[in-house]
């Protein structure tokens, strides 16, 4: 094992047993999964006899009427089809993302600040070493959330006699990719800046705008939003993980396999690029704030 | 060991290290000294590989040296001058040098760890978390941890600050007691009567340049203006002073209580001479002894004024 390899491994096994042994991981779990329980039963209570309404269920309504505006209806008609969890999967996935990915990009700033990056590099680990072992401890304790998501939304499914599509078993499988993606973008974020904040005002600014990307290719109601994001999306819509995520459910949906993989491919491949540039930037700037 | 050759750092138009060139031979502590802002800081961090240099070149262990060179990187040790705080709060002592052995594959890292931690009066402490450290205890703790994988050269950056008293013992000791085991040190720090009391050889960087280098005597003899000889006497008569003073080589005398203070060129050793002319005058000299600059002393005769004066004193042309 060569010495990067050696020191990504001893760096990685501390940050996953720190984060196994602090509360915020299990909060974010815990968000989730009474969101993804809320979820489900309010699905079941806004059942009648013509099937899923959502008009039934105050909060759905809400949900409901929201993402038609903003993702149109078809769409919702979609995430609905199958039942509540492929919704309640991305919404119970959310607070477990935003927690990892959000507390690596701190964590990142505030070693780099406070000298504890410098520190680790006096020896034989360097930037890259270290934020590859934030990217493991992610991407391990992401697969162990969805993991526990699934087995919580099987007992909800055969609790109230529904079962999980397959949309859901291809999208929880995209989200995990889609998720690594989403994690290389927060080291990208914290190789440019010099502190906390600013790598999270960066990596939020990231997020947000590959939302509003992929928001153009719906059918949305506001012309100038769908006009505004059709422009930016033709452009650069090619470094948006969201772009090959919605590449990759919408092919499948017509069993175009081999898109589905190549859409997984692409995450990836996307993944390497974004975290090659960061070890260059990093390399360039040093881990000195 | 450590060698530099016209090694440069410029921040935009602001030059911070000028076409330094070190020399620092294997076994050696050698002091690195500047105000603040002088260049002290870059010039440690391109040669830890940290900060890259704008031009010139780094040799360590007669070997180019980069910050790709990991292999380089594992022989060196580094205190910087303050230990990162809030981060591992949940690491113990223990846990936190077992996590460094781990990253430099230490065989029987527990037992350096043990012995390491005596070394510095950390024994008891040592399973404890280092959170609750003093500043002192973090001091020491880094210096342990720099320590641990047996490093050819080791780095201290202010080791001393934040220490009591018998910490500074301590350190100085370990200090001195690592570099007889033929650890090459290198030392950046302020407090110069301590670097008086270790270092072999001093370097003053000053405006990013190398203004003057030698072996801590030479150097403090150079940067001497005069040399003052104190004489102790049973009795000090009125006009000792003024008949001393007509003296050839000195420059200077004066009278405190029973001692004769008198001035005189820096070279050549004129304590016997006076020794002589104390006797004939039928005074009994109880002591005589020379008063050497202290570095302190030296290291504040360095000005923005006067810093050309010093140019070229072993340091740069």
């Amino acid at each position: 094992m060569n010495q990067r390899a050696h020191a990504t491994t001893v760096l990685a096994k501390r940050r996953i047993f720190e984060t196994l042994i602090s509360p915020g991981y299990y909060i974010a779990q815990t968000i989730g999964l009474v969101l993804a329980y809320l979820l489900v039963a309010g699905f079941v209570r806004a059942i009648d006899s013509s099937g899923f309404n959502y008009s039934l269920n105050p909060a759905y309504e809400l949900i409901g009427r929201s993402l038609v505006g903003a993702f149109g209806a078809t769409f919702v008609e979609k995430l609905f089809s199958e039942g509540p969890f492929l919704f309640t999967l991305y919404i119970a996935f959310l607070p477990v993302l935003l927690y990892l990915a959000v507390s690596s990009v701190f964590r990142f700033g505030l070693e780099k600040k406070v000298g504890a990056l410098e520190l680790l590099t006096y020896g034989p680990a360097d930037g890259t070493s270290y934020f590859l072992a934030a990217l493991i401890k992610d991407i391990l304790m992401t697969a162990i959330y969805l993991v526990v998501l699934l087995v919580f939304l099987l007992i909800a499914g055969i609790a109230n006699n529904l079962i999980l599509g397959p949309s859901f078993y291809y999208s929880l499988i995209i989200l995990f990719f889609l998720s690594i993606t989403i994690y290389a973008y927060g080291i990208f974020a914290s190789s440019l800046t010099d502190n906390s904040a600013s790598a999270i005002a960066v990596f939020l600014g990231l997020l947000l705008f590959f939302i509003i990307i992929v928001m153009g290719s719906f059918t949305v109601v506001s012309g100038y939003v769908r006009n505004l994001t059709s422009v930016f999306a033709w452009i650069i819509k090619w470094i948006s993980p969201l772009f090959y995520w919605d590449l990759a459910l919408r092919v499948v949906e017509v069993g175009n396999w081999g898109m589905y993989f190549t859409g997984i491919a692409l995450l990836l491949v996307l993944s390497a690029v974004v975290l090659f540039i960061s070890h260059l930037t990093i390399k360039a700037r040093g881990v000195r704030s | 060991m450590i060698q530099t050759k016209n090694l440069t750092k410029r921040y935009g138009k602001f030059t911070a290290v000028d076409t330094v060139n070190l020399n620092i031979p294997a076994g050696e502590i050698y002091g690195f000294l500047g105000p603040n802002g002088a260049g002290k800081t870059s010039t440690i961090m391109m040669l830890l590989g940290i900060v890259k240099p704008t031009a010139g070149e780094i040799r360590l262990f007669d070997e180019p040296y980069s910050p790709k060179r990991l292999d380089l990187r594992r022989r060196i040790g580094v205190v910087p001058e303050k230990h990162p705080v809030g981060m591992w709060t949940w690491m113990t002592a223990r846990e936190y040098l077992q996590m460094f052995a781990e990253l430099f594959s230490l065989q029987e890292a527990n037992k350096r760890i043990d012995h390491l931690m005596e070394r510095v009066g950390l024994a008891d402490v040592k399973d404890k978390k280092f959170s609750e450290f003093s500043r002192g205890m973090l001091q020491k703790l880094s210096i342990v941890r720099a320590l641990l994988h047996d490093p050819d050269i080791l780095f201290l950056d202010e080791p001393i600050s934040g220490l009591d008293p018998f910490g500074v013992k301590q350190v100085r000791d370990l200090i001195l007691e690592e570099n007889r085991e033929g650890r090459t040190i290198f030392i950046s720090s302020h407090i110069l009567s301590e670097m008086e009391k270790v270092c072999q050889r001093v370097a003053i960087i000053f405006g990013g340049k190398l203004m003057a280098e030698d072996a801590m005597g030479s150097l403090l003899n150079t940067l001497a203006k005069d040399r003052e000889i104190h004489v102790d006497l049973e009795e000090l008569p009125a006009d000792l002073a003024a008949k001393v003073k007509s003296l050839d080589f000195v420059q200077d005398a004066a009278g405190e209580e029973k001692t004769l203070i008198v001035k005189v060129p820096k070279t050549g050793d004129y304590r016997k001479a006076l020794s002589k002319y104390l006797i004939d005058q039928d005074l009994v000299p109880l002591s005589i002894h020379e008063k050497s600059l202290s570095l302190e002393e030296a290291f504040v005769t360095i000005n923005k004024e006067n810093i050309n004066l010093f140019a070229g004193i072993g340091g740069e042309k």
